[in-house]
């Protein structure tokens, strides 16, 4: 275990330098921006995966947490005047803290009624934000730009900076993700996805560990909305709408939910497509739409699901286990 | 396998043939004439979704200007090009598509046309970027009343709530003298613009006439189909007078439900987001005699101007100009009247001769329009209320608001926000 984590941020070291390095080599603003709105999509929806990949527990309510990232980070920063450092850390636990609270109730439930339940509780965090104008500002949500103070050399109103920042964030979050789905614990967690029943004989105890999944889940949901309310500069009551839960199923479903990657290579070609269909065409919709149908109709499955699956039927790999055998 | 090949390379053809004609024809009309060191302009605006109707209204306002500045030269010799792109109404998307614009694109000057919180997400890319950004739809007061939200580099060339709400509580006032109406009922969409120009409207209403009394409210949901509860509550209240700033498809579905219980023959009907062509021409069975402030109507101002610029645009585009068009089509105007005083397309040295600028224009309440150079706003536009009748020009005369009694109670609400 050790030795993989180990290996996990060697490999993580190598991808922040590299990020870091590109604009140097290749300095491209709209990249730039890409990246940081991808690090927040990327944490978001590899986040939910850790609920419905691992877990089998699909929620329809996971914007909540970006939402909740993002307003109670840009309140803390616009009211308190904290650092930056600190801000984000009262985020994590203010998201924990809800995470814990929802979770508790929602993980007892299965299926379509865990699903509805996170859903209720997004839709309730969403009229609140909507309602409690003095604290939120209502729809127009949090005005007037996010001070972003320089701490320890660090000045996140940069956007070269903003972007080492979310890289950092990124490997780093991707890299903790991983170490917890390939430890006991997530093994545990695929145990329970697969028959909770028989775990529960031996021993497991599934509401904890399910709970454990579904705070861990909205802690690297809430990161996600952090770098999003850096990237605008404030908060906007549609993030913790449902569509943003939306967004991050379909990244999921794009992606493939077999392999710790897959949303990671969603958001990708979520935010690649969204990018490139919003410049020739307003009628985005059905673009993406035709697109959806296509991987639905195509490859009946996310895309590194149906790449694995590729893999794994290739004459090559059978012939190779066929020797093994 | 065979099989699969050949349907993967018809898929393929068929995906390359379907983009490019999406692109052959969706590009075509966004790039206008392109010659030497064109400006560029970047646009987001909401081209998709429940109110995309109001974003295309925006593009063409803006394009109806362009073509008339390219051809007189453009901004300084520089022709503009226009980059219009949509935001599905998402403020991260309007900032990701504003930062774009900039930085990809090359664009270097912003017109904001968002709405609400997307107007504020582009402020805040308008600050970082420090680039020139007109807001052209946007009537929330704060964006440029509030010194804290207030940048160089930002202006507005559109209407505001806080004008609305005084011109609107003035002549409200005065039909209520006129007519003794004391008991009022309220009747507005339920999230921050409902509530907040609803209670603003009071607020005016009772400064002009403190007899007043609100006996009670209704707030349907927004984008709420179904209006008979709410129309039964009002007919159990009997008010002698009812104010309402739903718009757009609430507002016709609830004129439309409320035509079946003759509601409008009973109850004197103030809807500040009637006399607009979106709302007006949609609607079956126009009530007479309903009040309504002018959002855009071709008979307001009164002037010939006002009148062959309306018919400039159906002719155009075949529908009439929204309440956006104008507001964009000021923008270009502005933009147009600064880079001749400044002599150079320079947002910078734009932006100087913006503030203060006044210039003559259709939609002016004496021809003429003003960038307010102390909070860099548009003031002096024609506004005003009228009663509608049910056929074309819908809303034949209009009572135009008092600009000086606007500014003096303008002056009044911002010190009381603690913005002066």
């Amino acid at each position: 275990m050790r030795h993989s984590f180990r290996r996990d941020m060697i490999i993580g070291a190598i991808a922040v330098t590299a990020l870091v390095l590109l604009p140097l080599v290749w300095p491209n603003k709209a990249f730039i921006d890409f990246t940081i709105r991808g690090a927040s999509f990327a944490l978001f929806a590899t986040s939910l995966n850790l609920l419905v990949g691992y877990g089998g527990m699909v929620s329809f309510g996971h914007g909540m947490f970006f939402g909740l990232g993002a307003y109670s980070f840009g309140l803390l920063m616009q009211r308190t005047g904290m650092s930056i450092p600190a801000a984000f850390a009262l985020t994590i636990v203010v998201t924990a803290a809800v995470a814990l609270a929802v979770g508790a109730i929602c993980v007892r439930l299965k299926e379509i009624y865990f699903a509805f339940l996170t859903l209720a509780f997004q839709m309730f965090l969403y009229s609140l934000v909507i309602l409690w104008v003095p604290l939120t500002g209502g729809d127009q949500g949090l005005r007037g730009g996010i001070p972003r103070p320089s701490f320890l050399g660090i000045d996140l109103a940069d956007q070269r900076q903003l972007y080492i920042a979310s890289c950092v964030l990124l490997v780093g979050g991707l890299i903790l993700m991983h170490h917890i789905v390939e430890s006991p614990f997530g093994y545990t967690l695929r145990m329970i996805r697969d028959n909770a029943t028989r775990a529960a004989f031996l021993g497991v105890e599934v509401f904890r560990i399910k709970l454990v999944a579904f705070v861990l889940a909205g802690i690297f949901g809430g990161i996600g909305g952090v770098i999003m309310s850096l990237f605008v500069s404030g908060a906007y009551p549609e993030f913790a709408n449902w569509t943003m839960s939306g967004e991050a199923v379909f990244i999921v479903m794009l992606g493939g939910i077999s392999t710790f990657f897959g949303p990671v290579v969603g958001t990708v070609i979520l935010l690649l497509l969204n990018d490139v269909v919003t410049r020739f065409t307003e009628y985005y919709g059905l673009t993406l739409g035709a697109i959806i149908l296509l991987f639905a109709l195509g490859l009946r499955r996310g895309l590194t699901d149906f790449l694995l699956d590729y893999w794994r039927r290739s004459p090559w790999v059978l012939a190779a286990a066929k020797r093994g055998r | 396998m065979a099989t699969h090949r050949r349907s993967g390379i018809n898929r393929r053809a068929v995906i390359k043939g379907a983009t490019a004609t999406a692109i052959g024809i969706m590009a075509a009309p966004m790039i206008s004439r392109a010659q030497a060191k064109p400006i560029k302009i970047g646009m987001p605006t909401i081209l998709s979704g429940r109110v995309a109707q109001l974003g295309t209204s925006s593009r063409n306002g803006v394009m109806l200007e362009v073509d008339k500045v390219n051809a007189a030269g453009g901004l300084a010799g520089r022709p503009i090009e226009m980059v219009i792109r949509d935001s599905k109404g998402q403020p991260q998307e309007a900032a990701r598509v504003a930062r774009e614009l900039v930085n990809s694109d090359g664009c270097e000057i912003l017109i904001d046309a968002e709405a609400s919180s997307g107007a504020f997400a582009v402020h805040e890319v308008a600050r970082d970027l420090k680039v020139l950004c007109l807001h052209t739809n946007s009537e929330t007061s704060s964006l440029t009343a509030d010194p804290k939200q207030r940048i160089a580099n930002a202006f507005r060339t559109c209407r505001q709530g806080i004008h609305d709400s005084i011109v609107g509580g003035a002549y409200a006032a005065k039909v209520a003298n006129a007519k003794k109406l004391a008991k009022w009922m309220t009747c507005s969409p339920d999230y921050a613009y409902g509530r907040d120009t609803t209670a603003q409207f009071v607020e005016y209403l009772k400064h002009f006439k403190s007899d007043v009394e609100v006996v009670s409210e209704a707030w349907p949901k927004l984008f709420q189909p179904d209006y008979t509860e709410v129309i039964t509550k009002i007919l159990q209240t009997k008010p002698q007078a009812l104010y309402s700033c739903l718009w757009g498809g609430d507002l016709t579905s609830f004129i439309e439900q409320g035509n079946i219980y003759a509601l409008f023959t009973q109850t004197e009907t103030f809807a500040v987001n009637m006399a607009d062509y979106t709302a007006l021409t949609v609607v079956k069975n126009l009530p007479k005699g309903i009040h309504s402030g002018n959002r855009y109507i071709k008979t307001f101002p009164t002037t010939p101007q006002n009148a062959s610029w309306a018919d400039a645009y159906r002719a155009k585009f075949n529908e009439y100009p929204t309440n956006w068009s104008w507001q964009n089509a000021t923008a270009i105007n502005f933009l147009a009247a600064a880079a001749k005083k400044a002599n150079t397309a320079d947002g910078a040295k734009i932006a100087e001769a913006l503030r203060g600028l006044t210039i003559d224009s259709p939609f002016g309440s004496n021809g003429k329009l003003t960038i307010r150079a102390e909070d860099q706003t548009l003031v002096g536009y024609a506004i005003g209320w009228g009663t509608t009748i049910p056929t074309e020009p819908y809303v034949p005369a209009v009572t135009a608001g008092d600009w000086k009694q606007i500014f003096e109670l303008e002056t009044a609400w911002k010190k009381k926000n603690g913005y002066l």
